[in-house]
């Protein structure tokens, strides 16, 4: 707990809150603002709100997003001789890397509710929807926190092995894209792809793309069950990666 | 003597480049070892090799008596304090916060985390941000991150570098008290003067290889400095010590290199004999830095 907790205190001061904050509001805003300029209602309600923010959040600026995370909690091991430090510790690597991943979990993670509270504030306020966001929503975004989670891990590992800010978020737009066109072509199966799992969990339950419309129990396992397989998965593999470098010279 | 460090041909290689080349480190416990060398001989990446930071080409480094492998660091780790190259420390973080992290993540008491401050002398600079801090300050709270753990060993790789004579001096002053308290320090520099009088041992590394090693006394001996001869006669003093180098010094004495006390005994036997008559007879006093020099030039730089 000490190596999380210690991860937590290095998010002070640190840009990854701007990130949470605005990328999530800019993508409401953005649906709503193609909404209104068309000049037409939401054909469906709360549910073309949902599926014109969520829906295009998940296919990749979500995947973008954890890449920016996952690099700026990365970017302050590469400066200086923080590496020399971290590795030079007690703290093992799997500790060290899990830690990590963790964090920058918790950050995916928490810009759901962000968007959902973006998502009820522009339904209500500015385009004046009747009722509530249908109550479904509200536990496919916990499904979507979870889903965020081996893919933090995996940009983690990412920014980890790679002293560049932008290259692994370079990285993670292609695995992205790729993963996207994976998923409609192969179906649900994709989702052994941290970046198809995350795009799989947006669209749950909103009949876009390969998905069905429906929400069932075995979307539901599936999908938890990819995303504790695949965090430890990559959580393991990129410790023992980490333990089998060399220091940069 | 138990040692703390001990390394067996340690040799590292990038490629074709020999950067370390079969490196027989001995680091008794409870003292200062200087690691001197010229920029680039060497000295960092061992002090990598003996962290595990980097993997040796060949030999093998011995920590506290066990092999210190990529499986055995993590645990050896938690009895050693470093700074490799540049100080550590998160820069948008105060130093009071640089601290804090390594307490939470190594599970340290508040007086570990006191005490290593207080030692450094850098409690009234905690509230201030690291990016604001000066370079000496840096150094020292790099510093007091590797103390806090209260470590056996404690490897320090240039750890005066940019300090004015102020800092140097301070670091000096805080490794002598560290050794006092039963801590091995490993410390390098490039320049001499700065571990000249802090160093019980020294390591002296020129391209990679150790061309020296031992107590700063032996390398006094390994070297003999010149005998200086004041005379009556200095120019047939010299003519009649040509065997062995004898040369004038531009004060008018003569010097020879390379004489043991039987030799130089059997010199001034030998003017006396020729009627020069001998005012004085001395050992060159030679700096570290000339014996340095002397080292590296016979290592063939």
């Amino acid at each position: 707990m000490g190596a999380i907790h210690s991860e937590f205190l290095k998010l002070k001061r640190s840009l990854t809150w701007a990130i949470v904050i605005l990328l999530p509001i800019a993508l409401v805003i953005s649906a709503a603002a193609n909404t209104l300029a068309s000049g037409e209602p939401l054909q469906n309600g709360w549910h073309t709100l949902w599926q014109r923010s969520i829906v295009f959040y998940g296919l990749f600026p979500l995947a973008i997003g954890i890449a920016i995370l996952a690099s700026l909690v990365w970017s302050v091991e590469h400066r200086g001789s923080n590496w020399n430090a971290l590795m030079s510790g007690p703290t093992p690597s799997l500790r060290i890397v899990t830690a990590k991943a963790v964090v920058v979990g918790f950050l995916a993670a928490a810009m759901q509710p962000v968007m959902l509270v973006a998502i009820l504030v522009m339904g209500k306020a500015v385009l004046g929807l009747p009722g509530m966001l249908p109550v479904q929503y509200f536990g496919i975004s916990l499904l979507i926190m979870a889903a965020c989670l081996p893919l933090a891990a995996l940009q983690s590992a990412l920014s980890m092995l790679m002293r560049s800010f932008a290259a692994p978020i370079a990285v993670g737009l292609v695995a992205a894209g790729i993963s996207v066109a994976v998923l409609m072509l192969g179906g649900t199966a994709a989702i052994v792809s941290p970046y198809a799992l995350v795009t799989r969990a947006t669209q749950l339950g909103t009949g876009t793309f390969s998905d069905t419309g429906g929400v069932t129990a075995g979307d539901v396992t599936a999908i938890l069950t990819a995303a504790v397989v695949l965090f430890a998965a990559v959580v393991t593999v990129s410790a023992a990666i980490l333990d089998r470098r060399d220091t940069r010279i | 003597m138990s040692y703390i460090v001990a390394t067996e041909g340690l040799t590292k290689r990038y490629g074709t480049r020999t950067v370390v080349e079969d490196l027989n480190l001995r680091i008794p416990e409870g003292c200062v070892y200087g690691f001197l060398g010229p920029n680039g001989s060497g000295k960092s990446t061992t002090m990598k090799m003996l962290l595990s930071l980097i993997q040796p080409t060949n030999g093998e480094v011995q920590v506290m008596g066990q092999p210190m492998t990529r499986a055995t660091r993590r645990q050896l780790l938690a009895g050693i304090g470093s700074l490799i190259e540049s100080p550590p420390g998160y820069a948008h973080l105060t130093g009071a916060e640089n601290m804090r992290l390594i307490q939470r993540l190594l599970g340290l008491n508040q007086q570990q985390i006191d005490f290593a401050v207080h030692t450094v002398r850098l409690q009234d600079q905690m509230d201030k941000k690291v990016r604001n801090y000066s370079l000496g300050m840096k150094q020292r709270l790099g510093i007091a991150l590797a103390l806090a753990r209260q470590p056996r060993l404690l490897i320090l790789d240039e750890p005066t570098n940019g300090l004015d004579p102020a800092g140097i001096d301070e670091i000096r002053t805080l490794l002598r008290r560290l050794a006092n308290d039963g801590v091995t320090v490993m410390v390098s520099s490039h320049l001499l003067g700065e571990i000249d009088k802090t160093a019980h041992m020294l390591g002296i590394l020129s391209q990679g290889r150790m061309i020296f090693q031992g107590s700063r006394a032996e390398l006094m001996t390994a070297s003999a400095p010149d005998v200086i001869i004041t005379c009556s006669d200095p120019r047939t003093a010299v003519a009649k010590l040509t065997s062995f180098n004898g040369r004038m010094t531009d004060a008018g004495e003569v010097a020879v290199p390379a004489l043991d006390d039987r030799q130089t005994a059997g010199a001034i036997a030998g003017l006396v004999h020729e009627g020069i008559g001998i005012f004085g007879v001395r050992r060159d006093e030679q700096t570290l830095e000339d014996v340095f020099m002397h080292l590296t030039a016979g290592g063939g730089l």
